[in-house]
């Protein structure tokens, strides 16, 4: 695959769900690309398959058809641990919900992605995990558990924890959906600035027009299309 | 609830297996208890038939009293007479030979009392060699005997007079008796064949005998010595006793009563009146004015005066009675005989003109006396002849000699045949006119005084008293007074002569012991308490996949305490379905284990006699306390649920923050707990290698509970920690640190995994037995390689030449005794109080130690009344009547006996008397574990007629043990001589111990495998709670086996915590066994099983996991 080629390409994706009997389509062929260092905002009422594509690029889910192709890599081409893998490697999570655990300190929550591969675990995670800790604002906090922590700091320790690994593919499932307004805004300004500065491709699912408007590239999803916002 | 019920049926379903397991478990070790003593009763019953009663005892009596009593009016009783014998068996032809073996002599009368039972009669002997014996089917087993085989019975020949007297002596030619015989049939072990009257669960080696026919070779026709009595399970004891008391003749009592010449003679078949029959006759004299001359006549071997003697005459001890008696002395000029001073004597005017002696002449009187050991002695007494007494009156009469085997029946004097060698030769023409003419009259008379010195021995000091009646009474009145009125006036029991309640005594005994149920109850204890806290566990985890409906209740306003009786009720309901199959499973496991017992375990109960007896109430109990524990258990996991707030159960946030002062209380626990233990061990270290093992218990203990409060404290602090050096070891650390999370349920596995540990490995330790050094005098052998017993007591020393060469030991077998020491206990039988005996002792056998056994010490004590530097001394203690010192084995004092220091063990003494035998000391796992040790002075005092010795411990080189043994069995077969290796003796009783080690640590290992389900139930429950979090770690890129190693971690640590810390306090609590030189401990199996342990662990959890992790990713991510 040629170098030039876009980061994230996603042709005619179809997902179904069947009902019984019926089949229900969720996503109804989605097509769309990105490269290095641009941004997505998914938007669309709820059910209208927003989380779904997400966790259909992320390889969280597959897809009843269609492709995801990121850094010329296809998911579907992927078995269970290539896809773990790919998780690690290339993408980046931000859950709506921080899911940080709760026995491990800030630290150790943002180390926990270099021991899914303890043999590929990069030799600087833990200076990088600091650094990372430090630019979302938590350089003081790293030795305190998640109950010790506000909501806004959570999901900043969720952040830097997403992007650890260094992910070619950060991934925002409402990452700033149980937040309060100005919590939410500076959540938000730090993805956009961890985008920017480290060059990965974001896409971010959200109800929220405030964070959609800051993306230069929308779609919204009906009926499991997708039509630019 | 039935909804839920139904809609969780799977959950419940495993809750309720949960309650099955512990009810099964709980009900089912006392249903154990149950079968053991149902079966021990059952065994009873049988071998009893429908014998309530039994006499049987020293004394022999009319085998006619049985019909008697039969047909005493209102009585209502079946009596059957028999001979009793303890002898031995063999069969010459095949070489097999049996001792132990009782001989019962009967007759059709007995048969009567086993109605079932067809072939407990003798067939007529057609064409068959020899008379018919029934031999018990285990008998017949050890002598590889069948219907038509012949065999040789040898018997201990059982006389009236004493053995232990000079007369009464017997060498080996007649100690013993035999018959040969040819079995006529075999009879069951559980029935007439399993006949025996102590307690005892082994079959007994019977052999039944024709009664005339035992009787005639024991020469003891028409006599019996013990009566079956069926009482149609009434108690009858008072009636029967007074029946008895009315039945008894003068006869029966061994009294003699005859009237010479106007004097009523009272004498005593065993040559020596005892003093109780005396004093009985002395009341009746008195009362019927009549005087009493008290008399001993004893036989002389020389009397010699100035070098002219006579041989073999007797000598009456006497004080001449008053002048007016009809029957006197007098002297050759007609005078009344003046009252003996001390150091007179009488000649009668036979031997005075013999000896040609005249009064103040010195006289050398010889005779033999017999030593403890039937050594045979001769002593000599020097009187001074203060006169000559005519050849009237008592100067020369007959009645004053008892009548005497061998001797009073002998047609001269050259034709005896005495019990102690005698020089016929010595005997001259004259002696043989006297023997005509005054038979066995005494030639001389000392005092009464003087002779009792000379010549009492333990059972007397009279042979005759002779009562001159007053002049108001006849003489055949007085006598037949004496006859009718003595055996009422003498109480039979205190002659020897009371009735056991045996069936009362034996259902008493089927209670055991050791209560089985309470055994297998504490062996099971970690099970039982493994299975409440799964069951309570696995409620949890219900009510737990549940919490956002119990906060859903909440929330619409539903009161705690109603959610909590809601909960309750579902969990009583599914808990009482679990115990309900319980009790079907109690049942099913309490078969198991008597399988097991019966078989593995057989070693522990030595019999495979136990079936399954199930008593109502034993289910009825064992349920309700399963029903209540598994109750606890669920209560405790709904309470504990709902102390969470509505909304964070609706969120479906179950796990709840523990207290943060309690990691604090912890570390202080852990700190004391630990300097405890430190102190302890300390303490044992310092206390050298008799180290106490229960410091050590203690110590390992503190340990124990020190590591699991560390454990809590870690496990609820708050530890700050930078984690930035996480490693390629990582996911370990994870997993520990994710034990953090819930320390409660992190603590409780760990605990219950290191609680089983601690008892496997503390069992496990102590399984490998020890190596017995016998030769060690301190050892539980005292230093005797050999402990032997007899079936027939031995008269003689086997010490001595003399004695070997009575008991017709060969050259080789006196060769193989040479540089050893024998000393020979007196043996009291009785029940086996040891662990091999299942029925409760309910009179156990007693040793008597003889003064230089004292002496020689040996042994170790565990503890005694005083410390002494030998504390067998304390056995020689005056502790006031009826209460003698005695030692006894400490695990039988306090296992089966149930005793200890200071406690008095009772039984009844030969009069029928109790008496209390007072524990002084206790020995540390000794040989003795059957018997009640006193000294052979206690036992000769209360046991008077017990002749002979029965057991033998035998001091050599132990290389020469098995040589010995041989050379002894072979030359004493006839007195059923077995010598038994002291470490095998030692050997046996540590199987036994060894065997509920086995048990304990079998069921321990069930329990400990249900904690490793509870582990994985713990596991399970974390990763259901968490499935989001393990939801998230797949997002981030974990590998999902990568995530079952993060969980298998987490559990890995806590059964590696658990099984470290319980290894690491069992060792310390078995350090004292473990540094006794002679403990051998089976590292590699004790290895093997905690390996195998961690490895089931990590299996369960492997499993549990399987199912555990979110396949839904995306789903479970959402909260679905």
């Amino acid at each position: 695959m040629p170098n030039d080629s876009p980061r994230l390409v996603v042709e005619d994706l179809v997902k179904e769900y069947r009902l019984g009997d019926r089949a229900l389509r969720v996503l109804d062929g989605v097509s769309f690309s990105l490269d290095a260092g641009e941004s997505l905002a998914v938007t669309g009422p709820s059910g209208s398959g927003k989380s779904t594509l997400l966790h259909l690029l992320g390889g969280l889910d597959r897809p009843s058809s269609g492709r995801v192709r990121v850094a010329g890599r296809d998911l579907a081409e992927m078995g269970e641990r290539e896809l773990a893998r790919f998780r690690n490697r290339e993408v980046g999570f931000v859950f709506q919900d921080h899911h940080l655990l709760p026995q491990y300190t800030v630290l150790e929550n943002v180390l926990l992605p270099t021991l899914a591969f303890p043999r590929d675990r990069p030799a600087d995670a833990a200076a990088r995990a600091r650094e990372l800790l430090v630019r979302v604002g938590l350089g003081e906090r790293v030795a305190h558990r998640p109950a010790e922590l506000s909501g806004g700091e959570r999901q900043r320790a969720a952040v830097a924890r997403a992007l650890v690994m260094q992910p070619s593919l950060l991934l925002g499932d409402e990452p700033t959906g149980s937040l309060d307004r100005a919590t939410a805004a500076r959540v938000a300004d730090l993805l956009f600035d961890l985008h920017r500065e480290l060059g990965t491709v974001l896409v971010v699912v959200t109800h929220s027009p405030e964070i959609a408007t800051r993306f230069p590239r929308r779609f919204e999803l009906a009926e499991g299309r997708c039509a630019a916002a | 609830m039935r909804r839920s019920l139904r809609h969780y049926w799977r959950g419940h379903l495993a809750v309720a297996l949960g309650a099955a397991v512990a009810t099964a478990v709980l009900a089912g070790a006392l249903v154990v208890g149950d079968s053991v003593r149902g079966s021990l009763a059952a065994l009873a019953s049988e071998r009893l038939g429908r014998i309530d009663y039994v006499l049987a005892g020293p004394r022999l009596f009319r085998a006619a009293l049985a019909d008697e009593l039969t047909s005493e009016a209102g009585l209502g009783v079946d009596v059957a007479p028999a001979l009793v014998v303890r002898g031995t068996a063999g069969r010459p032809d095949r070489g097999t030979r049996a001792s132990g073996v009782t001989v019962w002599g009967i007759d059709g009368r007995l048969a009567r009392l086993y109605p079932g039972e067809p072939r407990l009669t003798f067939p007529p002997r057609q064409g068959s060699l020899f008379p018919p014996v029934l031999l018990s089917e285990s008998l017949a087993r050890e002598l590889s005997a069948a219907a038509g085989d012949s065999v040789l019975l040898s018997f201990e020949s059982l006389s009236e007079i004493p053995k232990e007297t000079l007369i009464g002596r017997a060498d080996a030619e007649r100690a013993t008796r035999s018959l040969r015989l040819t079995v006529a049939a075999v009879l069951p072990d559980r029935g007439p064949g399993g006949l025996r009257l102590d307690a005892g669960q082994s079959a007994a080696a019977n052999a039944f005998v024709e009664l005339p026919r035992l009787a005639r070779a024991l020469e003891l026709a028409g006599r019996a010595n013990a009566l079956l009595v069926a009482a149609g399970g009434h108690d009858v004891a008072g009636t029967l006793e007074a029946a008895l008391a009315r039945r008894l003749t003068v006869g029966d009592l061994g009294l003699e009563v005859s009237i010479d010449r106007g004097t009523v003679v009272v004498e005593s078949r065993e040559l020596v009146l005892p003093e109780r029959a005396a004093a009985g006759v002395r009341v009746l004299a008195q009362e019927t004015g009549a005087a009493v001359s008290p008399v001993l006549t004893y036989l002389a071997n020389r009397l010699e005066v100035g070098g002219r003697w006579i041989p073999y005459s007797t000598v009456a001890a006497l004080d001449p009675p008053a002048a007016d008696a009809a029957d006197r002395l007098v002297l050759v000029d007609g005078a009344p005989a003046p009252p003996l001073g001390e150091g007179e004597i009488y000649l009668n005017e036979w031997a005075a003109e013999d000896l040609a002696a005249t009064p103040g002449q010195e006289l050398e009187l010889t005779y033999f006396s017999l030593g403890p050991r039937d050594e045979l002695a001769t002593a000599t007494a020097r009187f001074r002849v203060k006169g000559v007494v005519a050849m009237a009156g008592l100067g020369a009469n007959g009645t004053l000699t008892p009548e005497m085997p061998g001797l009073s029946d002998a047609e001269s004097m050259s034709a005896w045949e005495p019990p102690f060698p005698v020089d016929l030769g010595l005997i001259r023409d004259r002696d043989e006119d006297y023997w005509d003419a005054y038979r066995a009259a005494p030639k001389s008379f000392v005092g009464l005084a003087a002779g009792q010195a000379l010549w009492r021995n333990r059972f007397g000091e009279l042979t005759s008293l002779r009562l001159t009646p007053s002049p108001e009474v006849d003489a055949a009145a007085l006598a037949a007074r004496l006859e009718s009125e003595l055996p009422r006036r003498l109480a039979p029991g205190a002659q020897g002569l009371s009735f056991q309640a045996v069936s009362a005594l034996a259902a008493q005994g089927a209670r055991g012991a050791t209560d089985f149920g309470q055994l297998f109850l504490a062996f099971s204890f970690f099970l039982i308490v493994a299975a409440a806290l799964l069951t309570g566990l696995l409620f949890r985890l219900v009510v737990e996949g549940r919490a956002r409906e119990v906060g859903l209740l909440g929330a619409l306003g539903f009161p705690a305490a109603r959610v909590k009786r809601r909960f309750l009720a579902e969990g009583l309901a599914v808990a009482g379905l679990g115990v309900a199959a319980g009790l079907a499973g109690a049942v099913g496991y309490a078969r198991l284990l008597l399988l097991a017992l019966a078989t593995v375990w057989r070693p522990a109960v030595g019999t495979s006699e136990l079936h399954l007896h199930v008593q109502p109430l034993s289910l009825v109990v064992g349920g309700a306390i399963a029903l209540v524990m598994v109750y606890l258990a669920i209560r405790g996991a709904v309470a504990s649920l709902l102390r969470r707030e509505p909304a964070r159960l609706l969120a479906g946030e179950i796990a709840a923050a523990g207290p943060a002062g309690r990691a604090r209380a912890s570390r202080w626990l852990a700190l004391v707990l630990g300097l405890a233990g430190l102190g302890l061990a300390a303490a044992m270290l310092g206390s050298g290698r008799g180290s106490s093992p229960a410091l050590a218990f203690g110590a390992g203990a503190c340990l124990l509970g020190a590591g699991l409060a560390a454990l809590a404290a870690w496990a609820r602090g708050g530890g700050r920690r930078i984690a930035d050096r996480l490693s390629r070891a990582g996911v370990l650390r994870l997993g520990a640190q994710a034990s953090r999370r819930s320390p409660g349920r992190s603590l409780l596995a760990a605990a219950l995994v290191a609680s089983a540990s601690f008892v496997l490995v503390t069992v496990g330790a102590q399984r490998g037995g020890r190596h017995f050094d016998v030769a060690d005098r301190a050892s539980g052998a005292g230093g005797f390689p050999l402990i032997a017993e007899s079936s027939v007591p031995l008269l003689q020393d086997l010490n001595r030449p003399e004695g070997r060469r009575e008991l017709g030991l060969d050259e080789e077998a006196a060769a193989a005794l040479d540089g050893t020491r024998v000393y020979p206990l007196r043996l009291v039988p009785g029940d086996d109080a040891s662990c091999l005996n299942l029925y409760r002792p309910q009179k156990p056998r007693v040793l008597g130690l003889p003064p230089e056994l004292i002496e020689r010490g040996g042994f170790s004590f565990q503890a005694s009344a005083r410390s002494l530097d030998n504390p067998w001394r304390l056995l020689e203690e005056d502790l006031g009547p009826n209460v003698v010192p005695a030692v006894l084995d400490a695990n039988s004092a306090t296992w089966i006996l149930k005793v200890g220091l200071g406690d008095d063990v009772v039984l009844d003494d030969e009069a029928g008397k109790p008496l209390r035998l007072r524990v002084v000391g206790l020995l540390a796992k000794s040989i003795f574990q059957s018997e009640v040790l006193i000294s052979e002075a206690a036992l000769l005092r209360h046991f008077p007629s017990r002749a002979g010795y029965s057991a033998f411990l035998i001091e050599a080189p132990p290389e020469r043990a098995p040589t010995l043994t041989e050379a002894l069995e072979r030359s004493l077969a006839g007195f059923g001589f077995d010598a038994e290796a002291t470490a095998d003796r030692l050997a046996a009783f540590e199987q036994v111990e060894q065997t509920y080690l086995s048990t304990f640590q079998s069921l321990g290992g069930l329990g400990l495998l249900l904690g490793t389900v509870g582990l994985g139930v713990i596991l399970l429950r974390n990763a259901l709670e968490r499935r989001k979090e393990l939801a998230a770690l797949r997002a981030l890129g974990f590998p999902v086996r990568r995530l079952q190693g993060l969980l298998l971690a987490e559990n890995a640590f806590l059964l590696a915590v658990g099984l470290g810390l319980g290894t690491a306090a069992a060792l310390l609590a078995v350090a004292p066994h473990l540094r006794e030189q002679a403990a051998t401990v089976p590292w590699p199996a004790l290895t093997a099983t905690l390996a195998l342990v961690f490895a089931t662990g990590l299996a369960a959890s492997g499993l549990v996991l399987r199912g555990a992790l979110p396949e839904d990713l995306v789903g479970t991510l959402k909260g679905e």
